[in-house]
């Protein structure tokens, strides 16, 4: 019962400010018991001790520091959030991998959905001489003439075709070409006198390819890649103009 | 028309006067006036508290230059949020609890961090309480304003090895001599369990200024 009460007294003692006034019940308790006496002198003490800490003065500049902090943060203060720029700057990488990731895709998928291709070096290494075929044949846009003779070898031109060794049957060509085989379709007759001569290609979606036969068993094959610009302006003079072919 | 009297004849005026006054000077009016762009008015709540929450914030942490860092930002984050500020509690009891809360995040990241405790080398080999680093001297001093420096350090530094749920209520009980009803308020928790972490509070530090006492 005594031990209670001390208990009850304590915790009451504890509660009291320093400078506050017992209750009377408390006074007469701690003039009885002497563990509660020792208690309160400890407390006391130890209540003066931490209290004698005191305050702590702030440095002299502490408002000159503040205000250059909230200066500093006014203006930092951009109208788009200049306090988030690092989430801002993870949802930019964000959008950014996205954005790779699109890009990978379409690319992947317009490789994957690509025609097949066929090697036409492969399959018809020596290009056969060209052919009259009816139902490929270009209407050509000038006039023809009785004077023909096989594209890209006027008459004018005296120099020799490279490569004039007529590849075999079974050679293979060192350099393959990925093109859609066009050796059987006619070749375009264009007159010698035109020395620029424009014909329609029909050939836009594939890669075109062009023999060339200067009569003699030479042969040489121009494969061009697919053609997305209508028509070729080709020059039968040597003087082709930048960006002409 | 003799009968009309002027507000001062009457007596009111200085009752008045001294409302208006204590009305404008007051930490909410003060806070207000902040929030329409009064550079002076904040200017005088910072002067106000600046030296309690440093040394409130000083108390919690042990390191002054970082306390006068994070009472700063206290202020910052006043004048941010004054806007916002409700007056459903005293001004003193909103800045106390901005902070408490950045005193104890930064215990916390101090924590974190697992900064070697210089009187983590001293802990007993029994997993005791550690030793301090600073055992009291027991040789007589001759001045006595050492010995009230060495106490204060002692006090300080015991203060630093409680848990920050007990150090935050006695630093505002103790050293600062907030009632226990604001107390609560600040920590956002009843007054029964203040009272309660208080006692324990002086609990701990009585055994570990036992050499003192």
């Amino acid at each position: 019962m005594r031990k209670n009460n001390c208990e009850v007294i304590r915790r009451e003692l504890d509660e009291l400010m320093l400078d506050e006034a017992a209750s009377a019940p408390v006074s007469e308790h701690l003039n009885d018991c002497a563990d509660c006496r020792e208690f309160h002198q400890t407390q006391t003490k130890l209540r003066q001790m931490v209290g004698s800490l005191g305050t702590v003065a702030a440095p002299a500049d502490f408002e000159f520091r503040l205000r250059a902090r909230l200066a500093n943060d006014s203006n930092g203060a951009l109208p788009f959030g200049f306090a988030y720029w690092p989430f801002t700057r993870r949802g930019l990488a964000l959008v950014s991998v996205l954005i790779l990731f699109a890009i990978g895709a379409v690319v992947m998928w317009n490789s994957m959905n690509q025609p097949a291709v066929t090697n036409v070096a492969e399959r018809n290494p020596a290009p056969a001489p060209p052919r009259e075929t009816p139902q490929q044949v270009q209407t050509p846009v000038a006039p023809r003439d009785t004077q023909e003779f096989q594209a890209a070898l006027p008459e004018s031109s005296p120099q020799k075709i490279r490569n004039e060794r007529p590849i075999e049957a079974g050679q293979r060509v060192k350099r393959q070409l990925s093109s859609v085989d066009f050796s059987n379709t006619r070749a375009e007759v264009i007159r010698a006198t035109d020395p620029a001569a424009v014909f329609p290609i029909d050939a836009s979606l594939q890669p075109m390819r062009v023999s060339l036969d200067d009569g003699r068993g030479n042969a040489r094959t121009i494969s061009v890649p697919t053609i997305s610009f209508g028509s070729q302006r080709t020059f039968a003079s040597g003087n082709t103009q930048k960006g002409s072919w | 028309m003799d009968t009309l009297t002027t507000i001062d004849e009457m007596g009111f005026a200085p009752t008045l006067q001294q409302e208006m006054l204590e009305d404008t000077t007051s930490d909410h009016a003060l806070l207000e006036a902040t929030r329409t762009g009064d550079q002076d008015a904040f200017a005088e709540l910072v002067s106000r508290y600046r030296n309690q929450i440093t040394s409130y914030i000083y108390r919690m942490t042990n390191d002054y230059d970082g306390a006068v860092d994070l009472a700063q930002e206290t202020f910052v984050r006043v004048y941010r949020a004054a806007d916002r500020y409700q007056r459903s509690y005293a001004f003193s009891t909103y800045i106390y609890r901005i902070a408490t809360n950045l005193a104890i995040s930064e215990l916390r990241k101090r924590k974190r961090r697992k900064l070697v405790s210089l009187t983590g080398f001293f802990q007993q080999s029994d997993g005791g309480e550690p030793q301090e680093l600073n055992p009291p001297d027991t040789r007589p001093l001759q001045d006595l304003e050492l010995v009230d420096t060495e106490r204060r350090n002692a006090v300080q530094r015991a203060i630093g090895t409680l848990p920050e749920k007990y150090r935050a209520p006695l630093i505002l009980r103790d050293v600062d001599g907030r009632s226990y009803d604001e107390i609560a308020k600040i920590l956002e928790t009843s007054e029964g369990t203040v009272k309660s972490r208080i006692s324990r509070a002086r609990g701990f530090l009585r055994e570990k200024m036992r050499a003192y006492l």
